[in-house]
């Protein structure tokens, strides 16, 4: 078998699968090399090689060229018959400056050895047992350990530490065979640690120029309060917006918004969120006015249409038929379905003002309404694009999304409130839900800067364990108790919730 | 999370011994030590690298930018592109996370492929196995005059030609690899997207240039 060429052809798995199993065959393959450097290197050359320093206790054992004469066990020097001891003069001289040239040396120095590269501020913790491995040394230490923040600690044989900076640091590792002794040379060898940048640290907040056109603040919160009445208490809202890292990266504005209502007079509460497209250059401007448009639309048309609408809602409660519902459904129509429409027409007029195409608007938008009725809650919605919207109670259990998100499984297929076809009456129709409920525990609004982190599918926006996650996750950091203004501050906090690889605007609105 | 596969595919074949084999190598620690510094890369990116000589071998698994380390690489062998392109489309299949109700899967994998020959295998079978998967952006590199760009052109349109496959050239190369994984990186970052053209992709340097 010609080894050379397999050892020059193998990759790092074969050789080391090939080196288990013909141990004794390659260290022979090296002595046989090692001969035949000595027979054809410079005689001065040969002694210095192989000769191992000579403690000045007299031990001649320590001395020695190598004399295979043991093919099982060749790493272990001759014996000591077998020896050639050299002058002393010679020793001194050529002693520990050389390395010996055997084959647990070559086999550390042309061994893979890697440590797992670390993180910043992440704590470092491995066990590194290189005797297990090579059980023919000992006395591993590391040189440049300490720069990277780390330790090892020889009795665990752990290497551990919370590296500070982030970099690519040469280690040394330093180690002994067995029979080892005052002034013999150690092996050495050099080991690449990579310890990786904290991402976050690699984020900067850069913020938005206030001079560009359609500036928008790069957060925003609101809270509105809805007091109780006759000693009742109501549900109040609260909504909370903020740029994404990737847009906060390279100061470009928020694309997000919302926009939240209390009609005291009426008790209808109106709740907008909107996403402006990230490739739509406008966008920003696109979401403000959907929003707008949107609550006041609704807003008006209640004023209109709330006394016949109250009246269907409550029919329909009594009696849920088809013939009632439909009623129903086309006043809601009349009221969000045209809360759309205007918000759409509301944008190209603006596109159209400042001649930019439509599409530079381009924007989602979830809208709802809804109000306390003694049989119960009324909550109607309006949908396009992505992000979601749903009712949801923690005990009993229940979990009403409010229509499907559009896309966003394949990318491209999103849909905007500023493309034509989204207006025509049958797909506003189509894009309509209402329900009357019990209560809930929360109406929730999202762009999909936070469905993507937080459900990750469509699929699971209808799952109401994923739903219970979020919701005693959101708790956890936002009290939600009756009235509590700080819920706001609170909510946009929690916005900034770390999700690797999503760094989207975020915006949420929860009538609670 | 959605992952951004990237597949780097590097001839090692005996030709490329010597200064090319040197210099892919230190491309691909640049490549890899840039990227760490980008956040969206850090966060998104995954890399593997195949090489293939005698035969393709796919030498780190698709791994996390951050988990990433070079293994040593040695040029050998002949030029078994076929075989190479049968792998990746392996991987790909075993690698990268499928779209499903209830996951969100990876993006698109990018693929940079790099030769300097004639690939001697039967090339056309793993061709065949490699266009019925949908790859993302597929970057095919012929370093040097000597590798086939009208067969790299069967794999992808997008073919880019280096004048000669030394270090500093060769180097350039994997800078503007690295440059184009980042901006895919930041593309589906921004808008949902991969990376679909040469014209999305950074400008190349000099010494790399378009076969059209």
């Amino acid at each position: 078998m010609d080894l050379k060429k397999i050892i020059v052809d193998a990759s790092e798995d074969r050789i080391e699968d090939f080196r288990s199993k013909n141990q004794s065959q390659i260290e022979t393959f090296i002595l046989d090399l090692w001969k035949e450097y000595q027979q054809n290197s410079d005689p001065v050359e040969i002694d210095q090689g192989p000769v191992i320093d000579l403690a000045d206790d007299g031990d001649d054992r320590q001395c020695g060229e190598y004399q295979p004469n043991d093919p099982e066990n060749p790493d272990e020097p001759g014996s000591p018959d077998e020896i050639n001891v050299n002058e002393t003069e010679m020793q001194k001289q050529g002693a520990s400056e050389r390395p010996p040239y055997d084959a647990i040396d070559l086999q550390i120095k042309s061994r893979h050895i890697a440590l797992p590269n670390g993180k910043v501020n992440q704590n470092y913790d491995i066990h590194f047992d290189i005797e297990k491995i090579i059980p023919e040394i000992s006395g591993i230490r590391f040189e440049g350990l300490d720069q990277a923040g780390l330790q090892f600690v020889p009795e665990t044989k752990k290497i551990t530490g919370i590296p500070q900076a982030a970099g690519d640091y040469k280690i040394k590792m330093y180690c002994r065979r067995h029979d080892w002794e005052e002034g013999k040379p150690t092996i050495e060898r050099e080991i690449t640690l990579i310890i990786n940048p904290d991402p976050r640290s690699l984020w900067v907040d850069l913020p938005t120029p206030e001079d560009i056109e359609y500036y928008k603040p790069d957060c925003n919160r609101e809270f509105i309060k809805v007091e109780a009445s006759e000693t009742v208490a109501r549900k109040d809202m609260v909504a909370a917006s903020k740029r994404g890292r990737s847009h906060a990266h390279e100061g470009k504005p928020r694309d997000d918004d919302f926009m939240l209502h209390f009609d005291d007079g009426s008790g209808w509460y109106v709740m907008a969120v909107a996403d402006g497209a990230g490739s739509a250059r406008y966008s920003r401007e696109g979401s403000r006015i959907a929003c707008r448009t949107a609550v006041d639309t609704c807003i008006t048309e209640i004023k209109n249409r709330g006394e016949t609408f109250e009246k269907q809602i409550r029919t329909f409660s009594n009696v849920r038929s088809e013939e009632n519902r439909k009623q129903a459904g086309d006043t809601l129509y009349h009221i969000i379905g045209t809360a759309a429409f205007k918000s759409h027409k509301d944008i190209e007029k603006e596109a159209v003002d400042k001649g930019n195409p439509i599409k530079d608007y381009a924007t989602t938008l979830i809208l709802s309404i809804c109000k306390k009725f003694d049989f119960g809650w009324f909550v109607g919605a309006f949908w396009v694009g992505d992000g979601g919207i749903g009712i949801y109670a923690k005990e009993p259990p229940f979990l009403k999304v409010l229509g499907e998100a559009d896309g966003g499984e394949f990318a491209g297929q999103t849909r905007f409130l500023t493309m034509t076809e989204i207006v025509q009456p049958m797909e506003l129709y189509r894009r309509l839900r209402f329900d009357i409920v019990d209560d809930f525990t929360a109406l929730i609004l999202m762009t999909d800067g936070v469905t993507d982190p937080k459900f990750e599918t469509d699929a699971n926006l209808n799952r109401i364990e994923k739903w219970h996650d979020f919701w005693n996750n959101l708790s956890q950091e936002v009290d939600f108790s009756d009235d509590h203004e700080n819920s706001a501050e609170q909510l946009l906090k929690w916005l900034d919730f770390w999700s690797p690889g999503n760094h989207d605007d975020r915006t949420i609105a929860i009538l609670f | 999370m959605r992952r951004l596969p990237v597949y780097l595919v590097l001839d090692t074949s005996g030709s490329m011994t010597g200064e090319p084999i040197e210099a892919v190598k230190n491309g691909v620690q640049v490549l890899v030590s840039s990227l760490r510094q980008d956040p969206y890369a850090l966060e998104t990116a995954f890399l593997s690298v195949i090489t293939f000589n005698s035969a393709a071998k796919q030498i780190v698994p698709l791994t996390e930018l951050s988990m990433f380390q070079m293994p040593d690489i040695q040029a050998s062998g002949t030029t078994s592109l076929g075989d190479a392109l049968s792998l990746l489309s392996q991987k790909m299949d075993t690698e990268v996370t499928k779209t499903t109700a209830e996951q969100k899967g990876d993006w698109k994998p990018l693929v940079f492929i790099m030769t300097d020959g004639e690939p001697t295998d039967n090339w056309q079978k793993g061709l065949t196995e490699f266009q019925k998967r949908k790859f993302g952006m597929v970057v095919a590199c012929a370093a040097g005059q000597g590798a086939n760009t009208g067969i790299l052109k069967q794999i992808t349109e997008v073919v880019v030609q280096l004048d000669t496959a030394d270090s500093a050239t060769i180097k350039a190369f994997f800078k503007w690899v690295s440059a184009s994984v980042s901006t895919g990186s930041q593309k589906i970052e921004a808008s949902g997207k991969e990376v679909s053209g040469l014209n999305e992709l950074p400008p190349p340097p000099p010494e790399v240039n378009i076969v059209v």
